[in-house]
C-alpha cells in the first residue's frame, strides 16, 4: 500500500507520517517529494526542522523549477527581525497568499515539515482547523505532514490522526536499515484499509518495499519449516509402492504358526531323519544306588 | 582530549565536520567528561569556541581543562574562548551591584515566561566574528557552542519548548548559518519507562533535541550495576547517514575515566576482564 501512496494522494487528501526518537521519517517524506515532482505536481515545502540548502541538497539531482520551499527554518518566532516565514503565518489565508505568489495555475502538494514545530507553537484546534481548511480546496491540493509523536501529549496526536485520510507510522525494523511502516487509510467510502509493509530507504531516497505480508514474522517460520521437512533426502523409503505393499503381505513372517506349518511338525513327510533308541544297562544308571540292590 | 573518543567519532583536531550538533545526554550517570573533551577538543583545533557554563564556575572547568592540557585563561585571553559564567550572572542579576554590568543574557530568571531568546542573543552576538578584526589579533576557525547543560534551565523554571526554540536557533545560527558546530549535554535522573515521575519535561526536551541533532552520545551506567573497572556506557548514535550504512548506526562501548583522560573499548573487553 505504501507503493500506491506514494504514486499519488487523492485531492483533498491528508497523509500524515508519524515518527518517533528512533527512526527518523524525513527520509520518507523526501521520497514523496521526489516522487510528486517526478509526476509533475507542483509542490510546496514549508521547513521548519530542516534547512533549505540542507533540503536542496538532499534533493539535489531534481529539476527543481516545481519545487518551492519555504524558509521557516532560520528563524520561526521572528527573534531576528527577518523572518522569512513565522510560526504564527500558519493559516488558511497566509498559506493561500504564499501558494499563489508563485503563479502556478496547478493545485499544490503541500509539505509540512514537521507538524510538531507548529503544534508547540499553536493549540492543536488552531493547527486541526488550519489542516481541514487547506483540504477544503484552494490552491492546496493535497498536504503530507510529518510528527514526532513523542513530542506531543497523546490526546493531541490523536486529534491530529483523526483527520488525516491516510496515516504512516514508521518504526525501526530487524535488520540495519530496514523499517517498518503501519499503514491506515480511510476512503471516502469510510472503509479502512491497515496494512503494515517492512521497507528500505537507499541513498538516493528510493523506496524498496521488501514484503508485502501483514504479519511478516509468523509468516517466514511458516516457509522455513516447509524447506527444513525430514523425510525429503532420506537414504530409505518412508511409504511403499502398491505392489510393494502386495509382496509384503504375501510374505509370511518366521515364528508366525500358520496351519501348514504345524502339521508340517506334527507329521513330517517320508524323508526325513529319525531317531532310533535301544536303552542300554549303563544307560539306567544310578549314583544314589550304584549297585542297584536298593529297595526303593 | 581523548584521542580514543575521537578514533570512535572518525574526527580529529584537523579534520572534522561541520555543522554538526552533538547531542551528550546521561541517564542516572554522568557525561560531564564529554564535555570537558569537547571542550579542549575544539580549543585545540582553534574554533571560535562559545562556552554557556551553567552548572559549575569557571575555576572548576579551567583545572579540568589544565590535566588535559588546554589553558582556558589563555584562550580567553587570546578571543578564543567566550565563557559564559552562569553562577556568577545569575548572582549578579539577582543582587545587583554597582561595579558589575548587568547582563540581559540571564533575563529569564526573572521572568521565565519571556522564554530564552536574550540568551541565544548572547551566544549570536558571540559566535559572530566582528566585523573589523583588531590589528594583529589572530583569526579563529569556524564557531563552536558549548552547553553544560541545557537541564539546569528547566530546574530554573524554564519550559522545556522554550529550550526546544533556543536550541533551534542555536542550530539554525551555529549549525547551518556558520557552518560551526554545537554540543549541548542533557541530564535525566529518571528510569526510561517510567512516565510519571515528575520528570516529564527533561524526558520531552531529550526527545526534541535527539530530534535535532546529528549525533547522540549516550552515557548510562553499566546494567549490571556498579564496577570498579568499568565505569558505565557510551551509545554512539549517528543520525545522518554515513555512505551507504544505515540510516540511524549505533554503536555500543564501555568506558572508564582515568585521571587525564578516558579509555573505551567494545564491550566485555575491559583489561580488568581479559
Amino acid at each position: 500500500m505504501l507503493s500506491e501512496l506514494l504514486q499519488g494522494i487523492e485531492t483533498g487528501g491528508l497523509l500524515i507520517i508519524r515518527d518517533s526518537c528512533s527512526y527518523s521519517g524525513r527520509d520518507l517524506l523526501q521520497s514523496f517529494i521526489i516522487a510528486a515532482i517526478n509526476r509533475e505536481e507542483v509542490v510546496h515545502v514549508l521547513c521548519f526542522d530542516v534547512s533549505e540548502e540542507e533540503l536542496r541538497d538532499r534533493l539535489k539531482p531534481l529539476d527543481t523549477q516545481r519545487l518551492h520551499i519555504h524558509n521557516a527554518y532560520s528563524d520561526p518566532l521572528g527573534w531576528t527581525g527577518h523572518p522569512a516565514f513565522t510560526v504564527q503565518q500558519f493559516s488558511l489565508e497566509d498559506l493561500t497568499g504564499l501558494i499563489k505568489q508563485t503563479s502556478q495555475p496547478k493545485a499544490a502538494l503541500l509539505v509540512i515539515d514537521s507538524l510538531s514545530w507548529i503544534l508547540r507553537h499553536m493549540t492543536p484546534p488552531t493547527v486541526c482547523r488550519t489542516l481541514q481548511q487547506l483540504r477544503k480546496g484552494g490552491p492546496v491540493r493535497a498536504v503530507i505532514g510529518l510528527l514526532h509523536t513523542d513530542l506531543h501529549q497523546r490526546g493531541t496526536v490523536g486529534s491530529i490522526c483523526h483527520l488525516a485520510t491516510s496515516l504512516i507510522s514508521v518504526a525501526p525494523g530487524v535488520k540495519g536499515n530496514e523499517a517498518v511502516a503501519k499503514i491506515t487509510k480511510r476512503s471516502k467510502s469510510g472503509k479502512v484499509l491497515l496494512d503494515e509493509e517492512i521497507f528500505c530507504i537507499t541513498e538516493d531516497l528510493t523506496v524498496t518495499i521488501l514484503s508485502k505480508p501483514s504479519h511478516p514474522e509468523p509468516k517466514q517460520n511458516n516457509t522455513e519449516e516447509e524447506q527444513t521437512d525430514p523425510t525429503a533426502n532420506l537414504t530409505f523409503n518412508l511409504r511403499l509402492s502398491d505392489s510393494e505393499l502386495e509382496a509384503k503381505q504375501k510374505l509370511a513372517l518366521p515364528f508366525v504358526f500358520s496351519k501348514e506349518k504345524k502339521t508340517a511338525l506334527l507329521h513330517p513327510g517320508p524323508g526325513t531323519g529319525r531317531i532310533l533308541y535301544e536303552p542300554d544297562a549303563n544307560d539306567d544308571y544310578d549314583q544314589e544306588d550304584p549297585d542297584d540292590d536298593l529297595d526303593v | 582530549m581523548f584521542t580514543e573518543l575521537n578514533s570512535i567519532l572518525n574526527t580529529s583536531p584537523d579534520s572534522f565536520t561541520r555543522g554538526e550538533f552533538i547531542l551528550v545526554s546521561d541517564r542516572q550517570s554522568d557525561a560531564s567528561f564529554l564535555i570537558h573533551h569537547f571542550l579542549s577538543f575544539y580549543l585545540r583545533s582553534r574554533c571560535k569556541v562559545c562556552f554557556l557554563g551553567l552548572v559549575q564556575s569557571f575555576c572548576h572547568y579551567s583545572a579540568v581543562s589544565q590535566r588535559l592540557g588546554v589553558s582556558l585563561t589563555q584562550a580567553k585571553e587570546k578571543g578564543q574562548l567566550v565563557f559564559f559564567e552562569g553562577l556568577n550572572e545569575s548572582l549578579s542579576l539577582l543582587i545587583p551591584q554597582e561595579n558589575n554590568t548587568e547582563s540581559e543574557a540571564v533575563n529569564f530568571l526573572r521572568d521565565p515566561a519571556v522564554g530564552l531568546r536574550s540568551l541565544y542573543e548572547f551566544v549570536r552576538s558571540s559566535v559572530i566574528s566582528s566585523g573589523s578584526v583588531e590589528e594583529g589579533a589572530e583569526e579563529w576557525g569556524p564557531p563552536v557552542l558549548l552547553v553544560d547543560d541545557l537541564s539546569v534551565l528547566l530546574s530554573l523554571g524554564v519550559n522545556f519548548g522554550a529550550v526546544l526554540d533556543f536550541s533551534h536557533y542555536c542550530r539554525a545560527a551555529v549549525c547551518s548559518q556558520l557552518q560551526g558546530n554545537m554540543v549541548m549535554l542533557v541530564r535525566c535522573n529518571g528510569e526510561e519507562e517510567e512516565e510519571d515521575d515528575g520528570d516529564e519535561e527533561t524526558e520531552a526536551l531529550l526527545k526534541g533535541l535527539t530530534h535535532q541533532c546529528s549525533l547522540n552520545l549516550h552515557v548510562q551506567g553499566l546494567p549490571t550495576g556498579y564496577c570498579k573497572d568499568i565505569h558505565g556506557q557510551v551509545e554512539v548514535c549517528w543520525k545522518r547517514r554515513q555512505g551507504d550504512g544505515p540510516h540511524t548506526q549505533k554503536n555500543l562501548f564501555q568506558y572508564k575515566v582515568h585521571d587525564k583522560g578516558a579509555s573505551f573499548f567494545a564491550r566485555g573487553t575491559s583489561s580488568a576482564v581479559l
